[in-house]
Formats: structure tokens, C-alpha cells, sequence
């Protein structure tokens, strides 16, 4: 039975040690090519089951966002809507931690055939990809934690600084909805990659690489589309900006400790402002963003857990330098569900 | 990117390794190759034990050939010469040639049209530029590349007769004619990347291959995720697939690499496959099918190195080692297809 002091210590060490492991999975996951990386791979202590845990609860995140948006159900409650597009019944068998209930959400009044398939289909796959994990983890699966799909939106748009934000709902049309789509999907690409070079069996990192494309397939097809309905950044292309850089600020937070300005010089996230290149032997010419990566090497971005979660709790994963545990806050009011050692 | 007499020692190393121990190495290979997405498959393995460099120089002899292709669309000429030049530790010394054939920058475009043009091209070379740059003096030179061959792939997939009517096709003829020519390639770097990623040695993962891999496999998949959803929403206002006969022809360029896919060579969106055919949504309660991946459980596809060579040379024939849009093979320990 602990203590008030045990559990302090308890605290403490658990911090300090998942900083360390923190910086460790950063080094690695984000340095790509450039750096000398011989001291990087540091974080024995996390199981393939940790890792796809963490990939579980943004999942049922992601799942029940677009069933409800699509379906006007949760995951685990087939209507005649869910049925008839095929999208899978999730009989919520994971039980490691604390089950919780998804609050706000509903069904979009969808007007166009091009936006409306695009959810249907991302619906799917999205629950394909929970039961994925669900069946892959077994017994060791973790519960579906609380998540708000309500009003955790207006929060992140305020602090986005969208014009009118506190009023912002993803459910009012289709345009509102892609931009609730453009809030995970680049986020579920960056979590993905930094997680495939943490798995140590290679079946897994097989079907990480998989998950991690469709993710990028999904990420292409809400930019894409946002771009075709606002090609010239009037309106929602505009909003992209602003979230990509709230999740920029969030993630660099999420790196503990580095300095506030290496953001402005390295945002690890591009809304859809064009930009820039030089082509071939050629002059300078201007450039759209479809793709979420750098602009020179044109990879990618991974992120480690703790900006993953600084982002999808709105900034609960970090005080000050200090990573926070359990991370708690908008999309996870009560936290993530972590595994046996895992991630929260 | 310094250090690859290290990266080629990990990779001799390793194979030497993996000669001497044999059975079992062999068996995490093939595992490495054959687990996509939980599906059983019969997915030929390649024989050799290639070093890290063997398998970036894979990736760049097909992003030189995408980099050409983008840059001719966006601009109407190729790559610079410095990006092609040969490392001088490289077993290749000859610096290949494009075939322009009808590659010209595309015409009649918007100006979003060619911003997205723009942006492509930008980002293949960006990604020849940095395999480059990682491989060093082990980087290949560009080998030669004949961007005329899209004319005998679209007769091999019926697209000019069945799909678009009169005409013969050509993807620097506008908007949606390069759509068709983007796809071919498109998905197949995002399963190539995949297939690929797990075959990196450890010390390449410490290195930060695999994340580099990885994140260039991400970018393809926005790549084909851009080009799939171009595809369908046009299609979608078109009204019907008879007013938007593009997508038809990108099925028929799937079906083709399908038969092309020696060892997944079962046609698309059916067991077996690792494609996923497009679909023209026809109200609110139908799907869309943008991304490519598995039925199942939605995880995206690997092919091997011998079947994306199969694509790319324009044969099934196993044995083959130049055809198609590399009409002297690649430059590459792979470039002869052995399954």
C-alpha cells in the first residue's frame, strides 16, 4: 500500500524515466538521415503490445469520430446506416484499464456525393483497422477509453484561432466536416511513423507500415479534397494553416525542453499554403501542399508519444518541461488507456 | 550522411551472416517479406541478402524514373545533371538518357492544376536528391529512361480502345491524361516502399533508414491519395463513367499491373490482390475506394522487389532484366527478376 511519499517517488521516477525514453523515441523517430544516430535506440522498455495499444486508442478516436459523423453511431452500436455500408460492429472486447463513454457527435446532414463516399469509406476503414488491433492484441488489449467528440472541437478550434471557433462544429456540413477530418488524419501518419521503428516483430512492423499508408492515403484524400473546394485559401484551405500550426506549437512542447524558437525554424507540420520550389535546372515556381513532410528532403514527420499526446489532449501531456501522466484533456478527458508499461 | 563505408560493413557483414547461418536468417526474411496485412499470401522472396545501400539504390533507380516523369509534366524537361551523376564508389559509372517521346509539360492546366503539378515533381526529386545524398559515393546514376513507353502500356491495357475512345494515349495531354499516367506509378511506390522497409538491416533502423523509408512511403501514399481522389471527384462531377473515362482507364492500368504482379497476380479487389480497383460513388449512402488495401482489415499492400520490377519493365517473365519504361534495366543487383 503506498504511501503519499511512495507514490510521489512513484511519480517521479515514472517522469524522469519516460522523459528519458521520450527523448530517446524523439531521436530516433524524427531524425531521418541527418543526424549521427548510433546512441538512439533507447527505449527498450515499451512491448510491441504498448505500442499498438497506443495505436488502439487513437483509433477508437479516429473510428468513432468518422462513425459518428457518417453513421450517427458509435462503433459498437450498429444502425441500419453502419450495416449497410459494411462498416464493422465492434464488440468492445479490450478490457486493460478504464472503460469509458464517447460523448458529443452526430450524424452530418451531408449535401454532396464526393464528401459523403469520402466518410463512408474512411468509416470503414477506421473500424477495420480497430478490429485489426483489437483481434492483434487480444487479452492485452485496452479498453475504449472516455472520449469527447463534442466539445473537445470548439476548444481546439478557439485555440487554433479560427474566426468564429467556440462556435465550430465538424457535424454542421461538409465543410466543417473535412476540417474535423484534417484534425487527426496527418496526426495519425506522424504517430504511425514514429511508432514503426519501435516494433520489434517484423509481422507488426509490416502491418504498422500498412496502417501508417492507409493513414497517408486518408491525410492525401481530406487535403486533397479541401484544396479542390478552396483552391485559392479563402476559406477552409485557410483554417489548415491554423490547425497545422497549433499541432506544430503542440508537438514541440511535447519535445520537453527544446528551445520555444526552434518551432518558428522547424514546424514539424504544413497546413495547405502553397510555397516555394525550384524544379530541375529551372527558376523558382510555386508549389501546392498535398503532402504533409519538410520541404527538403520531402519525408514525413514522425512524432513521438508525448507530442502525439500533447496534441490530442490540447496541450495535457506537458507542464512546462515536464511530462504530465496520465495526459488528460480534450479528445481524452479522462487519459488514454495505456498497456502493461505503456504510454499515457 | 557520412557514414556509409559503415552502412556498406553493417551490410556485408550481415550477409555473410546471413550465409553462414542460413536456414534461420533466411526464415526471418522471408517472413519480413511475406506479412502484409495478416492475409495469407504466396509472396515470392528475393534470394539475395542485399546491404542497406543495395535497397536505397532500389528505391532511387525508381524515384529518378517518377522524378522525370513529374518534372516533364510540370515543366517540360527532366532532371538536373548534377542529380544524376554517378557516386564514385558506384559499380555503375554510365550516366543514362531520357527518351522524351511525347513528354512535354502539360498543357491547359489551371493554375491549381499546376501548383499540384509543381508540387509532385518537387517532391520526387526531393526524394532523388536525398537517397542521393544518403547513399553518397554509393549512389547509382540515373540509368536509362524511356518515358515513351506510356503509349505500348496503354495498348497492353486496352486503355486506348476501351477506355478513352479515339486517340492514343498520351499523359502530357492534359489534366486527366496525366492522372492516368501519375497512377500508374503512384500506389506502386507506396507498396514498393512497403515492401521494401522490413528488409533493412538493424543497423540501418538505428541508422534511421527504416524511418526514412517509412516517411518517403508516407509522402507516395499522399501522393496516390491526391491522385485517386482526383480521379474520383472528377468523375463524380462528370456525372457518370461514361463523361469521365479516366477512371475506367486507371482500372484498366490496375488490372494490367495486376497481371504484371507475379505472385499476387490475381485481378483487382479480389482475393490475392494487392489492388484496389476505383469506384465511382453514386449518392450519399455509397463508399468511395481512395485508398488501396486489404478488404480485410484495411492495411495497405507490400509487392516485392521482383514484382514492382515486373511492373515497371512491362513483363511478367521471370528472368527479365530491362523493358518498359528502363529499356537497359535498372541499375541494381536486383535488376534481373528471379521470381
Amino acid at each position: 500500500m503506498a504511501n503519499q511519499e511512495t507514490q510521489l517517488l512513484d511519480e517521479i521516477i515514472v517522469s524522469s524515466r519516460r522523459k528519458m525514453l521520450t527523448l530517446g523515441v524523439s531521436s530516433l523517430a524524427g531524425l531521418a538521415l541527418g543526424a549521427s544516430a548510433t546512441s538512439a535506440k533507447a527505449a527498450p522498455a515499451y512491448t510491441d503490445a504498448d505500442i499498438l495499444n497506443f495505436a488502439l486508442n487513437l483509433e477508437y478516436l479516429e473510428a468513432n469520430f468518422y462513425y459518428l459523423a457518417t453513421f450517427g453511431t458509435t462503433i459498437d452500436k450498429p444502425n441500419a446506416a453502419s450495416m449497410a455500408a459494411g462498416a464493422p460492429a465492434i464488440t468492445l472486447s479490450g478490457t486493460v484499464g478504464t472503460a469509458g463513454t464517447v460523448s458529443g457527435g452526430s450524424q452530418v446532414p451531408f449535401t454532396t456525393t464526393q464528401v459523403a463516399s469520402y466518410a463512408i469509406e474512411t468509416a470503414v476503414e477506421e473500424g477495420k483497422h480497430v478490429q485489426l488491433l483489437l483481434t492483434a492484441l487480444g487479452s492485452s488489449a485496452v479498453a475504449q477509453p472516455a472520449i469527447n467528440l463534442g466539445t473537445s472541437f470548439p476548444a481546439l478550434a478557439t485555440a487554433a484561432k479560427i474566426p468564429g471557433g467556440s462556435g465550430f462544429s465538424p457535424y454542421a456540413n461538409d465543410q466543417a466536416f473535412l476540417v474535423g477530418a484534417y484534425v487527426f488524419e496527418d496526426v495519425g501518419v506522424t504517430a504511425y511513423h514514429g511508432a514503426a521503428s519501435l516494433l520489434t516483430s517484423s509481422a507488426n512492423l509490416t502491418t504498422a507500415a500498412g496502417i501508417l499508408a492507409v493513414e497517408a492515403y486518408h491525410a492525401g484524400l481530406v487535403r486533397t479534397t479541401i484544396n479542390y473546394i478552396d483552391p485559392t485559401g479563402a476559406s477552409i484551405a485557410s483554417y489548415t494553416n491554423l490547425i497545422s500550426t497549433l499541432r506544430a506549437e503542440l508537438s514541440q512542447a511535447g519535445l520537453l525542453g527544446a528551445a520555444p524558437s526552434a518551432y518558428d525554424a522547424n514546424p514539424d507540420d504544413f497546413g495547405l499554403a502553397t510555397f516555394s520550389v525550384s524544379l530541375g535546372s529551372g527558376a523558382n515556381t510555386t508549389a501546392t501542399r498535398i503532402t504533409d513532410a519538410d520541404s527538403t528532403n520531402v519525408i514525413a514527420f514522425a512524432r513521438n508519444t508525448t507530442q502525439v499526446l500533447n496534441i490530442v489532449t490540447g496541450g495535457g501531456a506537458v507542464n512546462g518541461s515536464v511530462a504530465v501522466s496520465p495526459a488528460t484533456g480534450v479528445f481524452f478527458p479522462a487519459g488514454m488507456n495505456a498497456g502493461p508499461n505503456g504510454f499515457k | 550522411m557520412a557514414n556509409l563505408s559503415s552502412l556498406i560493413k553493417s551490410g556485408v557483414s550481415r550477409r555473410k551472416f546471413l550465409a553462414g547461418v542460413g536456414a534461420s536468417a533466411g526464415a526471418v526474411a522471408a517472413l519480413n517479406i511475406a506479412g502484409c496485412g495478416g492475409s495469407s499470401k504466396t509472396t515470392p522472396v528475393n534470394p539475395s541478402a542485399p546491404t542497406d545501400a543495395d535497397i536505397l539504390n532500389f528505391a532511387l533507380n525508381l524515384e529518378y524514373l517518377e522524378a522525370s516523369f513529374y518534372l516533364y509534366a510540370a515543366t517540360g524537361s527532366g532532371l538536373d545533371a548534377a542529380d544524376t551523376t554517378a557516386g564514385s564508389a558506384s559499380t555503375y559509372q554510365t550516366v543514362g538518357t531520357v527518351t522524351v517521346g511525347d513528354a512535354a509539360a502539360v498543357t491547359g492546366l489551371t493554375p491549381a492544376q499546376q501548383q499540384i503539378l509543381n508540387e509532385i515533381a518537387f517532391e520526387e526529386q526531393a526524394h532523388v536528391r536525398f537517397l542521393r545524398s544518403a547513399l553518397g559515393s554509393a549512389a547509382i546514376p540515373m540509368p536509362d529512361i524511356d518515358l515513351s513507353f506510356f503509349g505500348p502500356l496503354a495498348v497492353a491495357a486496352t486503355i486506348t480502345t476501351a477506355a478513352t475512345g479515339a486517340g492514343s494515349f498520351n499523359p502530357f495531354s492534359s489534366f486527366d491524361y496525366f492522372l492516368v499516367g501519375a497512377f500508374i506509378f503512384e500506389d506502386v511506390g507506396v507498396t514498393a516502399y512497403s515492401g521494401a522497409a522490413p528488409l533493412i538491416s538493424p543497423a540501418g533502423v538505428t541508422a534511421g533508414y527504416l524511418t526514412a523509408a517509412a516517411g518517403i512511403m508516407a509522402v507516395e501514399a499522399y501522393h496516390a491519395g491526391y491522385v485517386r481522389t482526383s480521379l474520383t471527384g472528377r468523375a463524380i462531377a462528370a456525372g457518370s463513367a461514361a463523361a469521365y473515362p479516366y477512371l475506367a482507364a486507371a482500372n484498366l492500368v490496375e488490372a494490367l499491373r495486376a497481371t504484371l504482379t507475379v505472385g499476387d497476380s490475381a485481378a483487382p479487389s479480389t482475393s490475392g490482390s494487392v489492388e484496389t480497383l476505383l469506384t465511382l460513388p453514386t449518392g450519399l449512402t455509397t463508399p468511395s475506394s481512395i485508398v488501396a488495401a486489404s478488404a480485410a482489415d484495411a492495411v495497405g499492400f507490400a509487392r516485392t522487389v521482383n514484382q514492382v520490377l515486373h511492373i515497371v519493365y512491362g513483363s511478367p517473365t521471370v528472368g527479365v532484366k530491362s523493358g518498359g519504361f528502363f529499356p537497359n534495366g535498372i541499375n541494381s543487383i536486383f535488376a534481373t527478376t528471379t521470381a
